[in-house]
C-alpha cells in the first residue's frame, strides 16, 4: 500500500524496531530425574537465571504438595535424564504437568558409551510425558537451551 | 534467544570470520550447470560468502571461478572477452587462464615475464548433478566431491532450482528445520499443490496441529522427528534431516519426489535458496517436471532470465487478502517457497535474536545453533573436522513412517534414514 509509512524490511528499516521488552520472565522448573543427572542440574543451579528453579525428582516425588505447588507455578518443566539410568519419578511429575497443562521438555544426555538399547529405554520411559524430547551428546546443551528459552 | 555475539558469529560468513571458515570447508552449490552451458559462453558474476567472483568456461570447456576484478586497475572482468583459452580484460587487454593465472600483459615485453607475477584468486568449480560446486577453503583441506543422493541419480530423475532470498542464510535454514509451522503456514497448500497432494500423511498433518517433537543428534547434524497421532494409537512420524552447515531434506509424501534445500550465503544479508526434487528409481513424470518448472512444491517462479522470485518484497509477495480470507492460503501468499521466504525476509536481513521468545517446540532450532557454535569452536580452536564432510553424513535421507507408540524413530526407522541404493524413500 502506498499509504504505508514502512515497507518490507531492509537493514535500514530494522533500526526502527521497537526496543522495549516484549515478554515477562518465565518460570522454568528443572528436574534431575536420576542420580547421574543430579550433578548436572546442581551445576546449572549455581549459575544466574531469571526464572529457573532446580530440583531432584526425589524433592518433588516425596512431597506431593510441593510437586503441585511447583507445577502450578511453572510455565515450563524441563526434566533431565541420563540415558540408561532409571527415571522413576517421571510418571508422577509428568502426570502432574499433564493435569495442569504445563509444557514439558525432556532432555536425555548421552555420551560415547551410551548404547542404543539404553537410549531407547530412556526414550520410551520419557516419551509419554513429554511434548518435546531432546537427545544431546553434550551437557552444555542444557545451559544453552535454558538460556535460549529465557529461563 | 541468542547473545548478540553468538548471533553475529553465526550470521557472518565473510572472509576471516569463524562461520566463514566453516562454510569454506565444504563444496557449496554455486551455479546451475545451465548458467555456463558451453565453452566461451558469457561469464557469470557470482557473490558467495561475501566474495565477488566470476564464473566462466574457457575454450576447452574448463570451468573457472576467479576473482571478478582485473589485477591491473580493478575493473570487472565480466566485461571481458572470453577467447582462445582465457578471459581478456576489455580495458587494457590483460588476459587470464582458468586458474586465474595472468598469461598476457600486452603493454609489457613478453620476455620480461611480468605476467607470471600476476595471479587472481581462484577456486575449484566442478559439475555434479546439474550443479556447479565451488570449494573456497584451504587447498590442502579440499574434501572429496559431494555425494548428496539427489546429485548422484540420473539427470531425468531430478530437478534443481535456485532463487534469491533477501535474508541472512540462518533465518532461511531455521525455517527449514521448523516442522511445526507446516500445519499453519502451509495448510492451504498441502492438499492442493500437485507435488504434495494425495498423501495420507497430509491428513495427519492437518488433523493434528500440535505435533510432539524429538530432536536427536545425528553424526552429521540432527534428526528432527515430528510426531502426530495416526490411527489405532500409532504415531505418524516425519523425520527431517539437517546436515551441517546448511543442508536439509524434508520428509516425503506418498510417491511424490523428495525435496530439500541448501541455504548458501551470498553475503550477510542475502542467500541462495537451492531446492531439489528427485526420485531414486524412476524418471520424473512430465506432469511433475511441468509443476517443478512452474515453481510448484518447494520451488518458486522467478522473473524470466533471473533468479529473483516473481513474488518478492517489492510487490508484497503478491499478497492475496481475498484468498487468505477464503482460507485458501493461511498468510495470503501463494506457494510453499514464497510463503516461507516472505515471512523469513519480513524479519529483516539479519534478525535480532536477542529479542526473540523461543518455546519448547523450537528445540530443533536451538540445537542446530548449538551444534553450529560447537562445530565452529572445535574447528577454530582444535582443528577438528566439522560434521557433514564425511561422505556417510551426506548419504542420508528423510523419512515419513507410521510406528507403534513404543518405538523410537531413530531405531525403527534407522534404515530409512540412510541411502538404500535402488530403493525409494520410506513414505506415507
Amino acid at each position: 500500500m502506498t499509504s504505508e509509512s514502512a515497507r518490507m524490511s531492509s537493514a535500514a528499516e530494522a533500526r526502527f524496531r521497537l526496543d522495549v521488552p516484549n515478554s515477562k520472565p518465565r518460570a522454568v522448573k528443572v528436574v534431575a530425574l536420576d542420580a547421574r543427572s543430579e550433578p548436572v542440574v546442581d551445576d546449572l543451579a549455581q549459575r544466574r537465571w531469571s526464572g529457573a528453579a532446580f530440583f531432584t525428582a526425589a524433592d518433588l516425588v516425596s512431597d506431593p504438595a510441593r510437586l503441585r505447588e511447583e507445577v502450578d507455578a511453572a510455565d515450563l518443566v524441563v526434566m533431565v535424564a541420563t540415558a540408561g539410568s532409571h527415571s522413576d519419578g517421571v510418571a508422577l511429575i509428568g502426570e502432574a504437568c499433564s493435569r495442569r497443562s504445563v509444557t514439558t521438555t525432556g532432555l536425555i544426555v548421552c555420551d560415547e558409551e551410551t548404547s542404543d538399547a539404553e537410549l531407547s529405554e530412556t526414550l520410551g520411559r520419557l516419551r509419554p510425558w513429554m511434548l518435546m524430547l531432546v537427545v544431546a551428546s553434550s551437557r552444555d546443551y542444557i545451559e544453552d537451551m535454558l538460556f535460549a528459552l529465557r529461563a | 534467544m541468542l547473545k548478540k555475539e553468538q548471533n553475529d558469529l553465526l550470521t557472518q560468513t565473510g572472509p576471516g570470520t569463524p562461520m566463514g571458515q566453516l562454510f569454506r570447508r565444504y563444496w557449496l552449490p554455486a551455479l546451475l550447470t545451465e548458467e555456463l552451458p558451453e565453452p566461451e559462453c558469457p561469464p557469470v558474476r557470482v557473490k558467495l560468502l561475501s566474495e565477488r567472483l566470476l564464473a566462466w568456461r574457457d575454450t576447452q570447456g574448463r570451468y573457472a571461478l576467479t576473482d571478478e576484478f582485473c589485477a591491473h586497475r580493478g575493473v570487472s572482468l565480466w566485461f571481458g572477452r572470453n577467447e582462445e583459452s582465457g578471459l581478456r580484460c576489455s580495458y587494457h587487454g590483460w588476459k587470464y587462464d582458468h586458474t586465474g593465472q595472468c598469461i598476457e600483459v600486452p603493454s609489457e615485453p613478453t620476455e620480461s615475464g611480468f605476467c607470471q607475477t600476476i595471479k587472481l584468486a581462484s577456486y575449484p568449480l566442478v559439475e555434479r548433478g546439474g550443479v556447479l560446486w565451488a570449494y573456497m577453503g584451504p587447498p590442502e583441506l579440499q574434501p572429496p566431491l559431494p555425494e548428496w543422493e539427489f546429485a548422484t541419480v540420473p539427470s531425468d530423475r531430478r530437478f534443481v532450482s535456485k532463487r534469491l532470498q533477501e535474508s541472512n542464510w540462518l533465518q532461511a535454514l531455521e525455517g527449514g528445520i521448523d516442522s511445526s509451522h507446516v500445519s499453519f503456514l502451509h495448510r492451504g497448500e498441502i492438499n492442493k499443490d500437485p507435488l504434495f497432494k494425495g498423501s495420507r500423511g497430509n491428513q495427519y498433518n492437518l488433523a493434528d496441529a500440535r505435533p510432539v517433537f524429538e530432536v536427536v543428534e545425528s553424526p552429521g547434524g540432527l534428526y528432527i522427528g515430528a510426531r502426530r497421532n495416526a490411527e489405532q494409537g500409532n504415531y505418524y512420524w516425519r523425520v527431517t534431516q539437517w546436515v551441517i552447515p546448511c543442508f536439509t531434506m524434508i520428509p516425503p509424501r506418498a510417491d511424490h519426489p523428495v525435496h530439500g534445500h541448501f541455504w548458501i550465503p551470498i553475503d550477510d544479508e542475502q542467500c541462495w535458496t537451492w531446492s531439489f526434487d528427485y526420485k531414486v528409481t524412476r524418471p520424473l513424470s512430465p506432469l511433475e517436471l511441468q509443476s517443478l518448472r512452474e515453481g510448484k512444491g518447494v520451488h518458486a517462479a522467478c522473473a524470466p532470465g533471473t533468479f529473483r522470485p516473481l513474488a518478492n518484497k517489492d510487490n508484497d509477495y503478491l499478497m492475496d487478502r481475498a484468498a487468505q480470507k477464503r482460507g485458501e492460503t493461511f498468510s495470503g501468499v501463494h506457494g510453499f517457497g514464497m510463503q516461507d521466504a516472505s515471512l523469513q525476509e519480513s524479519m529483516g536481513p539479519v534478525v535480532d535474536r536477542t529479542k526473540e521468545n523461543l518455546v519448547s517446540t523450537d528445540n530443533g532450532i536451538i540445537m542446530a545453533r548449538h551444534r553450529l557454535l560447537r562445530s565452529v569452536k572445535a574447528m577454530v580452536e582444535k582443528h577438528v573436522t566439522p560434521p557433514g564432510l564425511d561422505i556417510a553424513h551426506q548419504r542420508c535421507r528423510s523419512a515419513a513412517v507410521v510406528l507403534p507408540p513404543d518405538q523410537p524413530f531413530k531405531d525403527a526407522a534407522k534404515a530409512a534414514l540412510v541411502v538404500q541404493d535402488d530403493h525409494e524413500h520410506v513414505t506415507v
